[in-house]
């Protein structure tokens, strides 16, 4: 390739790098801990209270539900399993953005106990933080601003790639620790990037769809579908073929649906069902589950009468999709790691974390860089690579110790608040305006491990408070109930922020004096 | 900056952004009236868009200059487009 378009495509990856980085390493580091959403609601939410009504008592518990409530004959979802993640047995909405779900249990009298659950939240709130990056005001318009963001990342995954294939063969392996701390970077950042590419370049494209589809979808309905696309919604909704008969109708018991819909598709494991219209003719489950072998939009479902019980809709039921509903939940799967089970996972929540790190040492190789020119010129460090270098550390620190004190403070003010939701919010942005400023104020020196040792105490917060609530019950929190995954992650975390914290420091105190990450040069930005 | 390659940023961006849009349109259409019918294609239409935009404007950094991107797409957008209109008014 000719040097000059390389030269061009580096322009192209340092302006998008730049522009793009700081929102995507708030996205990836709240994309990689999302993973792990209903692990973190779980964390911070109080154990359950209610008594678990077995399967077998489901039927009656339903009968009774809807005879009772109104709102529950419309539209409630029947929870499967066992275990301890399980809020109730049968929980309803009021509403689509009903947070606060009501469950019903059976009582002595005949009838059902209603109380109202209140599950902390925690994953929605990381997974906002994951979509919008954090930008303030409505989440929607903070992820179609993300979808253009995204399509910098794209342009800046693609240019990355030209500039780097020239010598790819011979420096990809290259790892040279030494005295030439920008080389390293460098390198570092080459290898990471080069390693996980197809991630990113499936993260990348898939997150501008996801954050521009409702826009996209408009403009095909005018150009290409002739404004008919809503017809063919209609056409393909999985409840088409439901509504208008009316008239009420015995229900097949829940555990007879179930084994109808294992012998259709033996390896989909259900994991709720969704019952609207009960008790009438069109009745209808749909039954929600996963099966780990297939790559799923997160999960997948089947519709079934439940009159009948026959499977009406199977369109989205992993294993038993066309081709072009396979090939759609396939981009789904690879944006959301929601195959392949546990490894996958854990395997995503690396890359994302990895991920954010591209980010945070792109922008410190722009830092670098134009540190020698401004030697070069016989200057100190220019105003511009003070601004990026504070906003860079503030922003990227600010974040990791805004999360971590809004999981922390999530069991804390549980049932002390009310809208648990914008303290969440609230806590966040507080901590992320403060790191901010701080950086500014101190420079990016002295803030980079000040800051890192902050983001540090706010991630032991994590597992101090629920060793707290074991060691003193006084306290009303809860422990280790749901599994102590979270806990030992926040540790984990905590104990790796603290080495860099320390690599930070060491660095400050050995720069020379003229670089930007020198404490003795640390001056507000 | 150079003389075989006249940059002209915005120009280039704004024909990738552009063209490069209403180029994907095109395509996902012709896939559209293209393929035989079957439930979710409409998603799968939706999603050709962006990969096929990005290319676009990953790409159009290569041209010579300008106007010969402004020319290339342009054409490949009436190309595109009347395919498409061939093959709806044929399923239609």
């Amino acid at each position: 390739m000719r040097s000059e378009t390389i030269r061009t495509y580096k322009t192209v990856h340092t302006w998008t790098g730049i522009v793009a980085g700081l929102f995507l390493f708030v996205a990836f580091y709240a994309g990689a801990l999302s993973i792990f959403e209903p692990a973190l609601t779980h964390w911070a939410s109080p154990p359950r209270t209610l008594p678990l009504v077995s399967l077998a008592q489901a039927p009656e518990l339903i009968e009774r539900t809807i005879a009772a409530e109104p709102q529950a004959r419309r539209e409630f979802t029947l929870h499967l399993g066992e275990g301890h993640e399980v809020p109730a047995r049968l929980t309803w909405r009021m509403s689509r953005h009903d947070i606060e779900p009501h469950a019903a249990t059976l009582d002595e009298d005949g009838g059902v106990s209603v109380t109202r659950l209140r599950p902390a939240g925690l994953g929605q709130f990381v997974d906002d933080l994951h979509r919008s990056a954090g930008l303030p005001g409505d989440v929607e318009l903070g992820a179609a601003f993300m979808g253009g963001v995204s399509m910098l990342y794209v342009l800046a995954l693609v240019s990355g790639v030209v500039i780097v294939v020239p010598s790819l063969v011979r420096d990809l392996c290259a790892l040279r620790i030494g005295p030439n701390l920008k080389r390293m970077w460098m390198d570092a950042h080459n290898l990471v990037g080069i390693v996980s590419l197809p991630f990113h370049f499936f993260i990348a494209v898939t997150a501008v769809v996801f954050g521009l589809h409702d826009e996209i979808y408009d403009v095909l309905d005018r150009v290409v579908y002739e404004g008919q696309l809503k017809k063919v919604f209609q056409v393909e909704s999985p409840f088409a073929g439901f509504g208008g008969k009316g008239g009420s109708a015995p229900m097949l018991p829940p555990t007879e649906l179930l084994s109808r819909l294992q012998a259709a598709a033996p390896d989909f494991q259900p994991t709720a069902m969704d019952y609207r219209n009960a008790g009438t003719r069109d009745a209808s489950v749909m039954v929600w589950g996963v099966d780990e072998r297939q790559l799923m939009r997160g999960r997948g479902f089947a519709i079934m009468d439940a009159v009948s019980g026959e499977v009406v809709n199977a369109s989205y039921l992993p294993g038993h999709q066309n081709g072009y509903s396979a090939t759609v939940s396939a981009f789904f799967a690879l944006h959301m790691g929601s195959f392949g089970g546990p490894a996958v996972k854990w395997g995503y929540f690396v890359l994302g974390l990895a991920g954010a790190f591209l980010f945070y040492s792109g922008n410190l190789l722009w830092i670098e860089t134009r540190r020698r020119r401004d030697k070069d010129t016989g200057g100190g460090q220019s105003r511009s690579t003070r601004v990026m270098a504070a906003l860079t550390v503030g922003t990227c620190l600010g974040c990791v110790a805004g999360i971590s004190v809004a999981v922390a403070a999530s069991k804390w003010l549980h049932g002390v608040v009310d809208d648990l939701g914008a303290w969440q919010w609230g806590l966040y942005y507080a901590m992320l305006v403060a790191a901010v400023a701080w950086a500014f104020m101190r420079g990016a020196a002295r803030a980079g491990y000040e800051l890192s040792w902050l983001a540090v105490a706010a991630t032991l917060a994590v597992p101090l408070t629920s060793m707290l609530a074991w060691l003193v019950p006084g306290l009303g929190l809860w422990a280790w109930g749901g599994g102590i995954g979270i806990d030992l992650g926040a540790l984990a975390g905590a104990v790796g922020m603290a080495m860099l914290a320390r690599a930070a420091r060491r660095r400050a105190y050995s720069m020379p004096a003229d670089s930007v990450w020198a404490r003795a040069g640390s001056v507000p930005a | 900056m150079n003389a075989r390659i006249q940059l002209n940023w915005w120009g280039r961006i704004l024909a990738g952004t552009v063209l490069g849009f209403t180029l994907a349109l095109a395509v996902a259409g012709v896939f559209q009236w293209g393929m035989p019918p079957g439930i979710a294609k409409f998603q799968l239409v939706m999603w050709l868009v962006v990969p096929v935009w990005l290319g676009v404007l990953s790409a159009v950094f290569l041209f010579r200059d300008v106007v010969r991107a402004w020319l290339w797409l342009g054409g490949a957008n009436v190309a595109a487009y009347a395919l498409m209109f061939l093959l709806r008014s044929l399923v239609r």
